[in-house]
């Protein structure tokens, strides 16, 4: 097969999504509203609790890393999620695509508007809270968004496992390990707040690293950007495995039928 | 010689709840599909024709026995028979809000098609399919014929060697019925595919499959030429006679070839093995009454059904 038909491969799952999010009036809440809702309810507790512009910035990063890792990581799920909800998932796995075909090519769409939603968020921030993202350069942004879309990749890819090899239900479990991340990988406050074992928790969560490499710029401190790099690549290199294993397997046991009823 | 389209031999296949209870859904299948032949997979509901296909087309594996597709084993080359391969799913679905345009242009390029050799193929099959008035039309939004055709049409993207129709016609108004079984035909004949075809209708075997395999409770039946099965399992002609009068039916059952005589005032159904040698003694036995209407119906397909699902 050609260089050409192998990138469409993973275009396909990009192609299908932007068609559905396009039709999908639903698509303006994913990337607007609830957003917004976030940017703009921490920007206003900065102002409640007239911190200076460092944390100002530490807390709208946190705020910002989450929405994107919020839009990027569903639109990977998506490309198991719609053909699941218009059962379909049988016309997908009678083509001979991969794993990787399916994850790249919906994470690519899901950088897509992952990115149109920072460009809002970091405008309006800039505009109503003074946050000036670009103080550092352009690099650290795109080493900081690098880190975020990989780990939404790796969430996405943990949605898709658990689909199926639980079924349908399962997603809501696997939406959860966005809570945890919330919870361990300093989004509001530094790791260093957390109770010694949540500590050790956030030390193999990719995010965390991203994080502090990127407030860095702002606050500066100590920060490990090649364990964050390096746990990233792992993480989704086992999630790309995993994710085969579980097709395999919902092959042998006929849930990939079931899924189609 | 062109190598067999599929060959399996001992396929087994359970499915295991979640509590591990485990339902036996095929037994010990062998059977071997020629090259360019359609065909059939009869059997009613639950009888293992959606699994079978489903494990011919590798979307499912089986748990024992072996199988090879185009002369692949589907246990190693599976991406291999993928790409030589399609399948047209009974209940078709697809993403909802693609148009029907858009779904053939999503899985063309799943199966990595690009370019204008995509368009033109995407094109094509809207035209031979005749979705040109819906090609932008939601599959939402299509009637249960439409998203039919939409399968077959996207059963064809990749120019399969081998095709799998699982209940094409289910839930379809007879007239679309007829014309998507003759649609099949034409692909078959035309492009010269083989095609493995599951249906529980049986005049749609009989006129389309060169051969079927019956199959019930997992296990295969029967498995043979429509013709040759009819004649095998012995199944006989159908007379019906309406008449007035009084006849002594009791002197029909010592007639040679009579196999069984059913009988209602004014009706008699006589199930005979050779209409043409018999049918001037039965008529004579009516010779004291007045003969209303007289019919004569050759066992079909669903004879051949009834008497295996016995």
């Amino acid at each position: 097969m050609s260089w050409r038909g192998e990138v469409n491969k993973y275009l396909a799952s990009a192609y299908k999504n932007w068609i559905i999010s396009k039709r999908n009036v639903f698509t303006l809440f994913e990337l607007f509203f609830w957003p917004m809702i976030s940017l703009l309810s921490i920007g206003l507790l900065t102002r409640f609790l007239n911190v200076g512009p460092a944390m100002v910035s530490f807390l709208l990063v946190g705020a910002i890393a989450l929405t994107i890792l919020q839009v990027a990581q569903i639109d990977v799920a998506y490309v198991l999620l719609f053909d699941m909800w218009s059962k379909s998932i049988k016309n997908t796995f009678i083509a001979p695509v991969r794993s990787y075909h399916l994850v790249f090519g919906a994470l690519l769409f899901g950088i897509a508007r992952g990115a149109f939603v920072f460009a809002i968020l970091v405008s309006v921030s800039q505009y109503l809270f003074g946050f000036d993202f670009r103080a550092g350069g352009l690099l650290p942004v795109l080493i900081f968004l690098a880190g975020v879309f990989a780990v939404a990749a790796v969430i996405g890819i943990a949605v898709c496992i658990s689909i199926l090899t639980f079924g349908q239900k399962a997603d809501v479990a696997a939406w959860s390990l966005s809570g945890l991340i919330l919870l361990v990988s300093g989004i509001y406050y530094p790791v260093a707040v957390l109770p010694p074992a949540l500590q050790v928790l956030s030390r193999v969560i990719p995010l965390t690293y991203f994080l502090e490499y990127y407030r860095s710029v702002f606050i500066p401190g100590p920060h490990n950007l090649a364990t964050g790099a390096a746990l990233a690549a792992a993480y989704l290199a086992v999630g790309l495995i995993l994710f085969d294993r579980a097709i395999e397997r919902a092959r042998r046991t006929g849930i990939l039928l079931r899924l189609s009823e | 010689m062109a190598e067999k389209s599929v060959v399996a031999r001992g396929v087994c296949k359970s499915y295991k709840s979640f509590f591990g209870a485990e339902a036996k859904v095929l037994n010990e299948i062998s059977l071997e599909v020629e090259a360019g032949e359609i065909f059939g997979l009869l059997g009613p509901n639950g009888s293992g024709k959606t699994t079978l296909i489903s494990i011919f087309s590798t979307l499912i594996y089986p748990e024992r026995g072996s199988v090879r597709v185009l002369g692949l084993d589907a246990s190693q080359k599976r991406d291999e028979i993928r790409k030589l391969i399609n399948i047209s799913t009974a209940k078709p679905n697809f993403p909802w809000s693609l148009s029907v345009k858009e779904n053939l242009r999503h899985y063309g390029m799943l199966y990595g098609m690009h370019g204008s050799a995509l368009s033109r193929a995407v094109n094509d099959l809207i035209d031979t399919f005749e979705l040109g008035e819906y090609a932008d039309m939601k599959f939402e939004d299509l009637s249960t014929g439409l998203k039919q055709r939409l399968s077959l049409a996207k059963a064809m993207l990749n120019n399969p060697r081998l095709l799998f129709l699982d209940e094409p016609t289910t839930g379809l108004d007879p007239d679309i019925s007829m014309k998507t079984r003759i649609l099949i035909r034409r692909i078959h004949e035309e492009q010269g595919i083989s095609v493995v075809m599951s249906t529980h209708y049986m005049p749609e075997a009989e006129m389309l499959c060169d051969r079927v395999a019956f199959l019930r409770k997992g296990e295969i039946a029967a498995l043979d030429t429509p013709q040759n099965l009819k004649n095998h399992l012995g199944i006989g002609e159908r007379v019906v006679v309406f008449y007035e009068g009084s006849v002594n039916l009791k002197e029909l059952e010592v007639v040679p070839g009579v196999m069984s005589v059913a009988e209602e005032p004014g009706r008699a159904e006589i199930v005979i093995d050779r209409t043409t040698e018999n049918l001037d003694r039965i008529i004579k036995l009516f010779s004291g009454a007045k003969i209303l209407d007289i019919s004569v119906k050759e066992p079909d397909l669903e004879d051949v059904f009834l008497e295996l699902a016995r």
